[in-house]
C-alpha cells in the first residue's frame, strides 16, 4: 500500500467514487478496537459526534463487521461493468452482490494482524504529519488509544459517524431501527474490518485509480471534490516521509484522516459546509445498500428457463468459511475449534428467539487439536485450590473483574463477588487489572487447562486400559492379520506409559479367555462354553499391565490370527462375550474396542436379519430399523458408561450385522463405529491400519464428565452426541478425543435478558493418559441482541449445519427419512422466510431469493444433509447398515470435518500432476485448489478429478484422458477393471506427484484414512455408486439437484410470506 | 351389601394405581433435580409400571365382573394405552435416553393421575351412592 500511495496522480479522477465520509469514518474505527481506546480519552476529542452513537454499544462492534462487509459493494460501484445489471430496483444491489461480499470475512483475520495495536501508534506518528493540516482531532484520538479498552466503548467513540449521520433527515437515530443502525453502526466499530474491505476492494481498482484513491472509491459514490482536492498535497508532499514499510492499513489511515466530521469539530468550514450534501445520500446509500445477499429468480416472461444461472448460486468452494467475529469481539474467547454458536447474537427475549427457526445452541469439540504453539496451557493451583463461583461454580476466566484492591473478584457469569483467597491475591494496578495478569493463563487465554485436585477425584485416576473383543468366527477376510499387526505395531505408542493395561476376548460360539500372566512364556487361552451363565474364569491377569507383560501379548498378537485361520464355526456369541468383557473391565473402566464380523447369532443379545425388508420403508415402522432391536444393548450401553467404559465398534461384513443395534454401544459411551463393507485386507488394509492405530493412539481423556455452563437466564436444554446423560447437564464421557465433537441446543429460561454478554463456559473433567486429573475450561461471551437481523449477520453455518444434521439424524430414529428430510427443509424455508419478512418491508424484493450473507450456504448444506448416507433416498439408495454407521459417525463429527463430507471438495488434477514443480511449493499456491461444484458438469472427459469428503478419495478418471497419463498412474493394467487395480506409487513423475498429493491431504486431515478408489467415467456402476451419487448439486435418483432445491425453497419462502 | 364391597375393593385398588403413577412421577421428578442418577431413578420407576399395569388391569376387570359398566367404560382407554405401549415394548423407561424422554413421560403421568382422581371421584360419589341406596 505504502507503495502505490505515491501513485496518487491519478487522484483526479476520484470524483467519480468517494464516499469519504464513511470512510473517514473507518479510519477511526480500524484504530479503534484494535488500540482499544480509553473511552475517555476518545470521548472527548469527539465530544460533538458522539451524542448520536447508539447506546448499545455492547454488539454494535459486530455490527460494523458485519455490515462492513456491505460496504464493499459500493465500492465495487465504479466498475460496476464488470458485473450483472442489477436486475431490481436496487442499483447498489446487484445480484452479484454475493461474490463481493465474500472478501470480509476471510479478510478479517489477516487484518487484525495486520496492525498490531502497538506497531500501528508507533507507525501513527510517521503518518502525522501529514494528516494533521487536514484535521487534528484525528491525532489526538488514536494517541489516546488504549490497549486495554474493551471494544464496546468505541461507540461512543466514532465521532465521525455520528457527523455523517446527523446531517441527513432520513436516517435514523434510534439504535432500534435495524437497518440503518446497523449501517451506522459499520463505521463506528468495525475499524478492522473496515479496514479489511479496503485491501480487498482495492486491486479492482488498481488500474485506473492506484493506490490511495482506490479507497476512496470504496467509500461511497458521493465524491467530495473539497476532501480530495485537500487530500491531494499528502500524498504528493509527504510521500517521502511516508515510511515504505507502512501497511496499507497505513494508508488508509492517511487517506480518510480527514473525514469531514473530524473536520467539522475542527471548524473547518469549507468541509462542514460540503458536508451536508454529500452525506445525505451516502446515508441514504448506506440504508439501501442492504445486508443480505440476493439472487434472482424470475423466469423470463414466455420461456421455460427458471432465470436462474447454476453458477451464480453461491458454494462453500473454499471450505468452511468461518467468520470470526465473535474473536474480534470478544478476543479473549476460546477459539472456535472447541466452541461454536449457531450465531454469535443471543437473542434476548423469548419471543426474539422463536423467530430465529434455526437452531440455537453449540457445538463443541474440548479437545480439538491445536496447532502447535497453541497449545491449552496447564495451570496448576495446587496451592489455592481451583478458584471458582461460589454460587455458579464457574472457573476463573478472562472475564471475571477484580475490585477491592484486588481483594474480590466478580463473577462475570453471576455477578457474585467472591473473595480472592490469599495465595492468590495481587495488587491491582491503575487501570484495575492484577499485576500478575501477564503470568496467569487462565486470567488472559480462554482455553486453560486446570490440575484437578483430590476433590474432583472419585477414585485414584485410572490407567489407560485398552480391551480387544474379537470375533473369529470364519473369519477369511484378512481382517484378524490387520488387526493384530496393527495392535502389536501399536503397543510402544499406546497412551499410558508403564500404566497401560491390555486384554483380549475372542468368540466364535464359544468365549476365549487369555491369561497374560507376566510370569508365563505363552498366553494361556481358556475356552468357556457356557453362554448363559458367564463368568470370569480367572480373577486377575485378563487385563494386564502392557509394560510387564509385553512378551505375553507379543506372542498372542503372533499367534492367534493364524489360531483362528481354519475356523469353521460360523456362530458368534457376541452378547456373552460383551458380558464377560464388562465383568472385566467393570473394575476400572477403559476403552473396549470391538471387532464384530458378523450377525450375532447366539445367547443373550441374538439379532436377527431384519434390515433388508424392503415393505417397511415407506411405512411407520420404517424408523424401526434404525434403532437398537434388543434392550440388551441399551442395557449394556449404559453399564458401560456407569462403569467408565468407551465402546468402539469395528464392523467389517458384507452382509447385514445390524450396526443399529451394536452402534448403540458406541453411542451411549462417547465412542465411535468404524465400518468398513466388505472389508477385504488387500483392499481396506491401510484403512484399517491408520484408522485403528489413529483410535488407540491418539490422545485420550479418560473417565471424563463435560458440563456447559452459561450465564444467568440462558440454559442449555437438549445434547446431541455420542454419550450419555448423566443429569441434566452432565455429559458423561468415558472417553473423549479430538475427534469428537458435541452438539447442544439451549433456551431462555427468562422472557427477557437484562445482561448484556452471555458467558458460556466448556468445562471437561478429565483423566489424562498420564494419570493427572484435569479441567479443561474453555470460555467463551456473546453479545446479547435485541435484533434478529443481528442474530442473522452474526450466525454460523458450520455450526447450524452441524446441529441441524444431528437433529436431522436423531429424527430419523423416529420417524421416516422422509420426515427427517423434510423437517431440514422445513427450517431452512421457515428461517428464510423469517428473513424475508425482515427485509420486505423496506425493500422491493420482488422475485429475488434474499439471505443473509452469513448463512449464503445454509441452503446448499441444507440439500446435501438430505442427501447425506445417512438421510438420502429410501431402501434402495444406501445398505441400512451403511446408513446406520454413517448416521453414528456423523453424530460425532467435529464442524469442519461434517462440512467437508457434506460438500466434499472436487478438484482437478491432471494438469497439476504434470507440472514439474515440488509439491513444496505448489502447496503453498492456493489457486489450483480451488474446489469445482460438485455437479457433473464439472467434470471433464479429459481431466482426472479427486473428490475427497475427508473419508476417502475417488479418483475419477476421464474416458478421454490420454492412455499414456494412465498408464503413468496406474501401470500396466491399466485397462482392466478399476475395481481390482489399487493405487502405488511407481517410478515417473506423475505418479510420484499424485501419491504426494493424496498423502499430503492424508496428512491434513488424519482423523480418518481415505482410501482411493479409482473410477473411470462410463464405467458402471463403480461411478454411479463412488461419485455420481455424491454430486450432490445434481439431480439424481428423483431428488432434487441444487437449482431445482433453491426454486422449491424459494417458491415455499414466498407462500405466506 | 356385595355391591358396597366391591365398591369398595376397587377404590381401594385406584388407589393403589395412583399411588404407583405418584410413586413414578417422584422419581421423575428427583431425576430432574438431580437428587439421583438416572440408573436407579430407570429402574425404579420401570419396577413401578408393571404393576401399575396389572392393577389398572385388575381394577377394569373388577368393574366388568360387578357389572359397573359404566365405571369400566371410563377406564378403558387407560387400558388401552398401557396395553398399547406394552404391544411397543416401549413402556419402560430407557435409562440412556431418560433425560430426552423426561418431558413426555412426566407429561403422561401427569394426565394419568388427573383421569385417576376423576375415576377416584366418580368411585367415591358410586360408593356412597351404594351406601345410601343399601338403607
Amino acid at each position: 500500500m505504502g507503495t502505490e500511495y505515491p501513485n496518487s496522480p491519478a487522484i483526479p479522477s476520484r470524483p467519480a467514487s468517494p464516499f469519504s465520509v464513511p470512510q473517514s469514518s473507518t479510519p477511526f474505527k480500524s484504530s479503534g478496537p484494535v488500540v482499544g481506546p480509553e473511552a475517555s480519552a476518545f470521548r472527548h476529542a469527539p465530544p460533538s459526534s458522539s451524542q448520536i452513537t447508539p447506546p448499545s454499544s455492547s454488539y454494535g462492534s459486530m455490527v460494523g463487521t458485519e455490515a462492513s462487509a456491505f460496504r464493499t459493494i459500493p465500492s465495487g460501484m465504479p466498475n460496476g461493468a464488470a458485473r450483472p445489471p442489477p436486475t431490481s430496483g436496487f442499483p447498489n444491489m446487484p445480484p452479484a452482490a454475493g461474490p463481493y461480499q465474500h472478501f470480509p470475512a476471510p479478510q478479517f483475520s489477516s487484518i487484525a494482524q495486520v496492525p498490531p495495536p502497538r506497531t500501528s501508534l508507533a507507525g501513527q506518528p510517521v503518518l502525522w504529519p501529514p494528516v494533521r493540516p487536514v484535521s487534528g482531532s484525528f491525532s489526538t484520538s488514536p494517541v489516546s488509544l488504549n490497549p486495554t479498552q474493551p471494544p464496546p466503548v468505541q461507540m461512543g467513540s466514532p465521532p465521525q459517524s455520528g457527523s455523517m449521520v446527523q446531517p441527513d433527515p432520513v436516517a435514523p437515530r434510534s439504535p432500534i431501527d435495524s437497518q440503518f443502525s446497523a449501517a451506522r453502526a459499520t463505521m463506528q466499530l468495525s475499524s478492522p474490518t473496515a479496514g479489511s474491505v479496503y485491501p480487498v476492494a482495492r486491486p479492482s481498482f488498481q488500474s485506473s485509480f492506484p493506490g490511495y484513491i482506490s479507497q476512496q472509491t470504496t467509500a461511497g459514490a458521493q465524491a467530495q471534490p473539497r476532501q480530495s482536492l485537500a487530500f491531494h498535497p499528502k500524498p504528493g508532499g509527504y510521500v517521502p516521509p511516508m515510511p515504505a514499510a507502512s501497511s496499507p492499513y497505513f494508508a488508509q489511515q492517511g487517506g480518510y484522516a480527514a473525514p469531514p466530521s473530524v473536520a467539522s469539530q475542527l471548524g473547518h468550514p469549507r468541509e462542514q459546509i460540503r458536508h451536508p450534501g454529500s452525506t445525505h445520500p451516502m446515508a441514504v446509500m448506506q440504508g439501501l445498500v442492504e445486508d443480505f445477499s440476493s439472487f434472482s429468480i424470475g423466469s423470463v416472461p414466455g420461456s421455460f428457463d427458471s432465470g436462474l444461472d447454476s453458477k451464480v448460486l453461491p458454494r462453500p468452494l473454499e471450505g468452511d468459511l468461518e467468520r470470526n467475529t465473535l474473536s474480534e469481539m470478544f478476543p479473549l474467547n476460546c477459539s472456535s475449534r472447541y466452541l461454536r454458536l449457531t450465531t454469535s447474537g443471543i437473542p434476548n427475549s423469548q419471543s426474539l428467539a422463536s423467530r430465529w427457526h434455526l437452531p440455537l445452541g453449540a457445538v463443541v469439540c474440548p479437545l480439538a487439536e491445536a496447532p502447535n504453539g497453541e497449545e491449552v496451557p496447564v495451570v496448576n493451583f495446587a496451592q489455592t485450590g481451583i478458584i471458582r463461583c461460589k454460587r455458579c461454580r464457574t472457573y476463573v476466566n478472562p472475564y471475571v473483574t477484580f475490585t477491592d484492591g484486588g481483594r474480590k473478584w466478580r463473577c462475570n457469569s453471576c455477578a457474585l463477588l467472591n473473595d480472592v483467597p490469599g495465595e492468590y491475591f495481587a495488587h491491582l494496578d491503575a487501570s484495575g487489572r492484577r499485576i500478575d495478569l501477564d503470568q496467569r493463563p487462565e486470567l488472559t487465554k480462554g482455553s486453560v487447562e486446570f490440575i484437578a485436585p483430590t476433590d474432583y477425584m472419585v477414585r485414584p485416576p485410572m490407567p489407560p486400559l485398552y480391551f480387544f473383543l474379537i470375533d473369529v468366527s470364519a473369519v477369511r477376510s484378512g481382517m484378524l492379520e490387520v488387526v493384530a499387526q496393527t495392535i502389536k505395531s501399536c503397543l510402544d505408542n499406546l497412551l499410558g506409559f508403564s500404566r497401560t493395561q491390555i486384554g483380549f476376548i475372542t468368540y466364535d460360539s464359544t468365549l476365549h479367555f487369555y491369561n497374560m500372566k507376566s510370569s508365563l512364556n505363552q498366553p494361556q487361552m481358556m475356552v468357556m462354553s457356557d453362554l448363559d451363565d458367564v463368568f470370569i474364569p480367572l480373577p486377575d491377569d485378563l487385563v494386564v499391565n502392557l509394560s510387564e507383560s509385553r512378551t505375553v501379548v507379543d506372542a498372542f498378537l503372533d499367534s492367534f490370527p493364524s489360531m483362528f485361520q481354519e475356523n469353521t464355526n460360523v456362530e458368534s456369541a457376541f452378547g456373552p462375550a460383551l458380558r464377560a468383557a464388562f465383568m472385566v473391565m467393570s473394575q476400572l473402566g477403559g476403552k473396549l474396542l470391538i471387532f464384530q464380523h458378523s450377525l450375532p447369532s447366539l445367547g443373550v443379545g441374538r439379532l436377527r436379519l431384519r434390515g433388508d425388508d424392503i415393505r417397511v420403508y415407506g411405512t411407520d415402522k420404517e424408523h424401526i430399523l434404525r434403532i437398537p432391536e434388543d434392550p440388551f444393548y441399551k442395557q449394556m450401553a449404559a453399564d458401560f458408561t456407569k462403569n467408565q467404559v468407551a465402546v468402539n465398534v469395528y464392523g467389517f461384513s458384507d452382509k447385514y450385522t445390524d450396526l443399529a443395534t451394536l452402534g448403540t454401544l458406541a453411542k451411549y459411551t462417547g465412542g465411535q463405529v468404524y465400518y468398513y463393507p466388505s472389508f477385504q485386507a488387500a483392499v481396506h488394509k491401510d484403512k484399517l491400519c491408520h484408522e485403528l492405530a489413529r483410535d488407540i493412539t491418539r490422545e485420550t481423556a479418560w473417565e471424563s464428565v463435560m458440563r456447559i455452563r452459561c450465564g444467568k437466564g440462558v440454559r442449555f436444554t437438549t445434547y446431541h452426541g455420542n454419550f450419555m446423560l448423566r443429569s441434566t447437564d452432565l455429559i458423561a464421557l468415558p472417553a473423549v478425543d479430538c475427534d469428537k465433537a458435541y452438539a447442544m441446543q439451549l433456551s431462555l429460561e427468562e422472557t427477557l435478558l437484562t445482561s448484556q454478554t452471555v458467558y458460556f463456559q466448556v468445562a471437561l473433567l478429565y483423566t489424562s493418559s498420564s494419570g493427572e486429573r484435569r479441567i479443561r475450561v474453555h470460555t467463551a461471551a456473546a453479545p446479547v441482541v435485541a435484533d434478529l437481523g443481528e442474530m442473522y449477520r452474526m450466525a454460523d453455518t458450520g455450526a447450524i449445519i452441524s446441529l441441524f444434521t444431528r437433529l436431522a439424524i436423531e429424527k430419523t430414529l423416529t420417524s421416516k427419512l422422509e420426515e427427517a428430510r423434510k423437517s431440514v427443509q422445513l427450517r431452512i424455508v421457515k428461517a428464510l422466510r423469517e428473513y424475508r419478512n425482515l427485509h420486505a418491508v423496506q425493500h422491493r424484493l420482488g422475485g429475488r431469493m434474499i439471505y443473509p450473507e452469513s448463512l449464503k450456504c445454509l441452503p446448499l448444506y441444507g440439500l446435501a444433509i438430505c442427501k447425506s448416507i445417512a438421510l438420502r433416498g429410501g431402501y434402495a439408495n444406501a445398505q441400512p447398515d451403511e446408513r446406520c454407521a454413517a448416521g453414528y459417525t456423523m453424530m460425532a463429527l467435529p464442524v469442519k470435518k461434517m462440512l467437508k463430507l457434506l460438500y466434499p471438495q472436487l478438484i482437478r488434477i491432471d494438469e497439476y500432476l504434470l507440472k514439474k514443480t515440488s509439491l513444496a511449493e505448489d502447496s503453498k499456491d492456493k489457486g489450483i485448489w480451488k474446489g469445482l461444484p460438485l455437479a457433473a458438469g464439472s467434470l471433464d472427459p479429459q481431466g482426472l478429478y479427486l473428490y475427497d469428503d475427508g473419508f476417502r478419495f475417488v479418483l475419477w478418471f476421464g474416458s478421454m484422458l490420454s492412455p499414456d497419463r494412465v498408464k503413468n498412474l496406474l501401470g500396466e493394467n491399466f485397462a482392466a477393471d478399476y475395481s481390482k487395480v489399487s493405487l502405488r506409487e511407481l517410478d515417473n513423475e506423475i505418479s510420484r506427484n499424485l501419491m504426494g498429493l493424496l498423502n499430503k491431504y492424508r496428512e491434513s486431515d488424519s482423523s480418518y484414512y481415505q482410501l482411493s478408489y479409482l473410477v473411470r467415467q462410463g464405467e458402471k456402476p463403480r461411478e454411479g455408486y463412488f461419485l455420481l451419487t455424491n454430486l450432490i448439486e445434481d439431480p439424481v435418483g428423483g431428488a432434487n439437484g441444487y437449482l431445482d432445491w433453491i426454486m422449491q425453497l424459494h417458491r415455499q419462502v414466498q407462500q405466506n410470506a | 351389601m356385595g355391591d358396597l364391597l366391591s365398591w369398595l375393593f376397587s377404590f381401594f385398588l385406584l388407589v393403589a394405581v395412583l399411588g404407583t403413577i405418584l410413586y413414578q412421577l417422584m422419581c421423575l421428578a428427583d431425576l430432574e433435580y438431580d437428587y439421583v442418577n438416572p440408573y436407579d431413578s430407570a429402574s425404579r420407576i420401570n419396577r413401578g409400571v408393571l404393576p401399575e399395569f396389572a392393577l389398572q388391569g385388575a381394577l377394569c376387570f373388577l368393574h366388568l365382573v360387578t357389572g359397573h359398566w359404566l365405571m369400566f367404560l371410563i377406564c378403558l382407554p387407560y387400558l388401552y394405552y398401557n396395553i398399547k405401549v406394552y404391544i411397543d415394548r416401549c413402556h419402560l423407561v430407557d435409562v440412556t435416553e431418560i433425560f430426552n424422554q423426561l418431558p413426555w413421560e412426566k407429561k403422561i403421568r401427569l394426565y394419568k393421575l388427573g383421569y385417576l382422581v376423576m375415576l377416584l371421584a366418580f368411585s367415591i360419589v358410586w360408593m356412597v351412592w351404594s351406601i345410601v341406596d343399601d338403607e
